[in-house]
């Protein structure tokens, strides 16, 4: 009952009254959707005490055990702690412990401009490379799926460029108006693509999620589905 | 300055770390990948502390408690139940009441599928409906990317889109019309004229016919979608055109991404070049 | 091969971008100057007729609607007229101020953030265009903007053609310069408790929902429904059987989001199932998460999971573990665990961002059988081009009903189907009435489409 009955009761009771509250201006229930988002919050600063303890444990214990690339873990642990320790305590906070946390100067914004930043734009940077090679394999389009997607990727890549005027104006230049002409098109061609087939598609895709969207709500609000809520056993 | 100069220095070498995994897994990399990992989570945490904890829920909860014992109510006295259930979020630690934490999973869970069950309704349901609401045939004007010839070559384009959907759904390998082939043949000439008729007059005439391939998209779009019927015969036919609108949208997307992805590069080595090694100014 | 390969591509379009950021800054900016003009004379324009304030309706309250008929001015095509600008008083005669301005052309504005219960008293300014240059310095401009904070609703030109008329500006709104409305009010705010706007929204959103409770009505009493089979859930299956025979593991990914998107929901619930047959194959399982509430709701998931396979003694809580929010520092663990680990099998089921394309690919060049899904629609190309399978956008929600197989959850999916019928209909209805207005001009037809579009104008 206080397991799994009382938790279905409390996701029914929470998800219908935020449905309802969208209908209702008038206090308390104009602003309950931000209120919620509030709570959630505070529940998961909470939760990541679980999270946090857990990744110590998950690399005290490769470091205890010395497994494989145990080094590496101290280095995490060192990370984790020192900017723990330069976030709670604000240290070296110009303005003191009533300073923003982020204040500049202070170790914590120290460590997230020389350490944090690069890293985390240079992760970020890869993905030029992972695009590359992505559109490398999607140039051997095996099905007609694939070479939609292709050609139109390939339109609207060259459209975004000055590529198709530059070539263009080559083949005018060679006397091949017709070549040109193609050419001076792409740009059209790709704001049509962009306007027409790519707007209708998302369209689409877009009512599909939400109808998704919808029948997945009412299945969790109704407790038709409740796996997340797992097992009844301890 | 010369904290400056470590600053750039310790960012180039974890720069120079991160990219060193697209050669291969290394130590470099594992180094700043373990560094990544522990800074992150520690940011994550300091930050969620002061700005969440700290300036969403102690500096409101707070105060109202003090006004309570001054015999006042305070709204925001509402808070203590978010407290609450944090609170209750970390008897996960003491497994024989763990199952407790299942309450304030339950009440994210709930709020969360009744935001979004009305959220999605409202902002890509019922807008998405409104807006496809459209004239499928106009008398051009308004559209933008009309220009030099646009409409006509738009026209062109819709008519060659329809033949080609309308040849798949006919002869398709995954369709089953029950018709006859001299039949099918009779529907898709009688099609083909009609298209070639209608590039033929739309150069003369102005009219504007993409309304028609945004109704067509959205609908094969969504019949692609249907779960409550096979993909067979028309509806096969029709759901694979949807498909295909799908692969244009993911087309252009990806087309449109590649370029913004570039520049993130450009700026990682414009760090190495410029601020690190001074090579360029 | 590949990795030369695709470093040259690389290359090639490092190359494009640099040729279009080339061809951006090859464009010119060309400068002004400014000419010496006498003094301007500020155009006295006709004010607005009509000008009502009454309390929004369908609000929480703290809202005032104001309605005026254009100034006449404002109908020439001559363009004299540049905004309407709003003052505000708590009093029908004086002290009132500036608190926002509408475009020329709008006829309507709604003030914000009041008090509820107080009484407000407007007026509605004819604001003149100024044809000139800016006469007045910055140093000139700012301690004005200082002294009347209000003033940053206008513009700098605005400011300095009132500060060249009178260097105490505020008094220009008293005097006859402008055209000014005559007071309307007083009038106060009040919260509504039915948002009558949304009546359309409701009554669609009603009838999706009740179809949908329908269905699983009926599903539940025993009706037989038919669904086709999906393609990418049919693959779960033989991918976690491959992960088995190479007895490797199996890695999941929920997305980078928490347990307030639905998304991650989703994905949790899809973990559920493949979870059983996991424990039934006993497969290895490896599922990193970026979020805390997730990694409790994952591990309950997949206890049950072991569970009701009857092999509660396999489960471990170590199959799930926290690494970071940080979305980049997350995916650069991810990536290390993927090369170092070789999963068979890689799910990526729940929100993700930009990351989605650098774990796809990783996994693509470690050989892994790669199932996605997501509803975020910038990142599901990337999907379809790296990954095997992809649940696009509605699929993802609908995988969980169909791999547990139970009609109840079955009988959902057919509500949505009748969702999207819904949807069809009103497509094809509007679409219809729509291009016979276009092609008629016939205002009656208009009148009707615009009544069906209303209906979806949430």
């Amino acid at each position: 009952m206080w397991r799994r009955t009382v938790p279905i009761m409390i996701t029914f009771i929470v998800g219908t009254v935020l449905v309802v509250a969208e209908f209702i201006p008038h206090k308390p229930f104009g602003n309950l959707g931000e209120d919620f988002s509030l709570y959630f919050d505070i529940i998961a600063v909470f939760a990541f005490i679980l999270g946090g303890g857990n990744l110590c444990r998950v690399h005290f214990s490769k470091v205890y055990r010395k497994k494989t690339d145990w080094q590496f873990s101290i280095v995490t642990l060192l990370g984790f702690f020192v900017m723990l320790a330069a976030g709670l305590f604000k240290i070296g906070n110009p303005e003191g412990i009533q300073g923003d946390v982020t204040a500049a100067g202070s170790l914590f914004a120290d460590l997230y401009d020389s350490m944090f930043t690069p890293l985390q734009g240079t992760m970020y940077a890869l993905l030029a490379f992972f695009v590359a090679s992505a559109s490398y394999r999607a140039f051997r389009a095996k099905n007609i799926d694939a070479s939609i997607l292709l050609i139109a990727a390939f339109v609207i890549l060259l459209g975004r460029t000055p590529a198709p005027s530059l070539i263009a104006d080559f083949f005018a230049g060679a006397g091949i108006t017709f070549m040109a002409t193609a050419f001076n098109f792409v740009p059209t061609l790709t704001d049509w693509i962009m306007d027409v087939p790519n707007l209708a598609g998302q369209r689409a895709i877009l009512i599909g999620i939400a109808l998704g969207v919808i029948s997945m709500a009412l299945r969790l609000i109704l407790g038709v589905e409740r796996t997340y809520l797992g097992s009844d056993s301890k | 300055m010369g904290s400056d100069l470590i600053g750039v220095w310790i960012a180039a070498f974890l720069t120079l770390g991160i990219m060193s995994f697209l050669y291969k897994d290394n130590p470099w990399y594992k180094f700043s990948e373990a560094i990544f990992v522990g800074l992150s989570a520690g940011y994550w945490f300091a930050s969620l502390f002061w700005q969440s904890l700290h300036a969403k829920f102690w500096a409101n909860w707070s105060p109202a408690v003090q006004s309570l014992f001054q015999g006042q109510f305070d709204y925001n006295l509402l808070y203590t139940g978010a407290g609450i259930l944090g609170l209750m979020m970390l008897l996960r630690l003491i497994p024989p009441i763990g199952w407790i934490s299942r309450w304030p999973l339950s009440v994210v869970v709930g709020g969360t599928a009744g935001l979004y069950l009305i959220n999605y309704l409202v902002s890509n349901a019922v807008r998405q409906i409104g807006s496809t609401i459209q004239p499928v045939v106009t008398f051009p004007e308004s559209i933008g990317w009309i220009n030099s010839g646009g409409v006509i070559i738009g026209n062109v384009l819709v008519f060659a889109v329809l033949i080609v959907s309308l040849g798949f759904i006919l002869f398709g390998r995954n369709t089953t019309i029950d018709l006859p082939t001299p039949t099918k043949l009779f529907f898709f000439l009688i099609a083909l004229v009609a298209c070639a008729l209608g590039t033929f007059y739309s150069l003369s005439m102005p009219l504007n016919l993409t309304g028609l391939i945004i109704f067509m998209g959205v609908f094969c779009g969504l019949i692609y979608f249907f779960f409550s019927k096979e993909h067979t015969g028309f509806f096969g036919g029709a759901a694979t055109v949807g498909t295909w609108f799908l692969m244009v949208t993911f087309g252009a997307s990806f087309g449109y991404t590649v370029m913004s992805r570039m520049s993130l590069l450009i700026g990682r080595i414009d760090f190495l070049l410029v601020e690190w090694l001074k090579v360029v100014n | 091969m590949l990795r030369f390969k695709a470093a040259i591509f690389t290359l090639l379009l490092l190359l494009l971008f640099c040729l279009s950021a080339a061809a951006q800054t090859a464009e010119e900016l060309s400068d002004t100057a400014a000419l010496e003009e006498p003094v301007y004379e500020i155009p006295r324009l006709a004010q607005v007729t009509n000008f009502e304030a009454k309390d929004s309706p369908d609000d929480a309250g703290g809202e005032i609607e104001l309605t005026w008929d254009l100034s006449v001015d404002d109908k020439k095509e001559d363009g004299l007229v540049s905004k309407y600008v709003v003052l505000r008083s708590q009093n029908p005669t004086s002290d009132f101020h500036i608190v926002g301005v509408a475009n020329h052309r709008d006829s309507s504005y709604i003030d914000k953030n009041l008090k509820e219960g107080t009484d407000y008293y407007y007026k509605i300014v004819t604001f003149p265009k100024y044809q000139g240059e800016v006469r007045l310095t910055r140093e000139e401009i700012d301690p004005l903007m200082e002294q009347y904070p209000e003033l940053t609703e206008l513009d700098i030109k605005d400011v300095s053609m009132l500060a060249e008329y009178d260097r105490d500006i505020m008094s220009v709104f008293d005097d006859n310069i402008l055209g000014i409305s005559r007071v309307a009010g007083p009038v106060k705010s009040r919260a509504q408790w039915f948002n009558s706007k949304d009546l359309d929204t409701l009554i669609i959103g009603l009838t999706i929902c009740i179809s949908v409770v329908i269905f699983i009505g009926m599903a539940r009493g025993g009706r037989k429904l038919f669904l086709r089979r999906i393609g990418g859930l049919q693959a779960i299956e033989n991918a976690i059987g491959r992960a088995t025979e190479m007895g490797k593991s199996i890695l999941f990914i929920p997305g980078i989001q928490d347990m307030d998107d639905v998304q991650t929901v989703a994905g949790i619930t899809i973990l559920g199932r493949i979870a059983k047959t996991i424990a039934e194959y006993d497969t290895k399982i490896n599922m990193p998460v970026s979020r805390s509430i997730v990694m409790t709701t994952a591990r309950e998931t997949i206890k049950e999971a072991y569970l009701s396979a009857g092999r509660p003694d396999a489960y471990s809580d170590d199959m799930v573990h926290y690494i970071t929010d940080e979305q980049f520092g997350y995916v650069a663990a991810v990536d290390g665990i993927m090369v170092r680990e070789k999963p068979a099998t890689c799910f990526y089921l729940g929100a993700f961002f930009a990351e989605s394309l650098i774990m796809a690919e990783t996994g693509n060049s470690i050989g892994a059988i790669q199932i996605a899904g997501t509803a975020m629609p910038a990142q599901l190309p990337f999907f379809v081009a790296a990954c095997d399978y992809t649940l696009i956008g509605e699929e993802l929600f609908a995988a969980s009903a169909y791999l547990s197989g139970e009609p109840k959850q079955l009988g959902s999916l057919k509500g949505q189907d009748v969702g999207k019928f819904i949807a069809m209909v009103f497509i094809i209805i509007g679409a219809v009435f729509a291009t016979l207005a276009a092609l008629t001009g016939s205002e009656d037809i208009l009148e009707i489409t615009n009544m069906i579009k209303s209906w979806f104008s949430a």
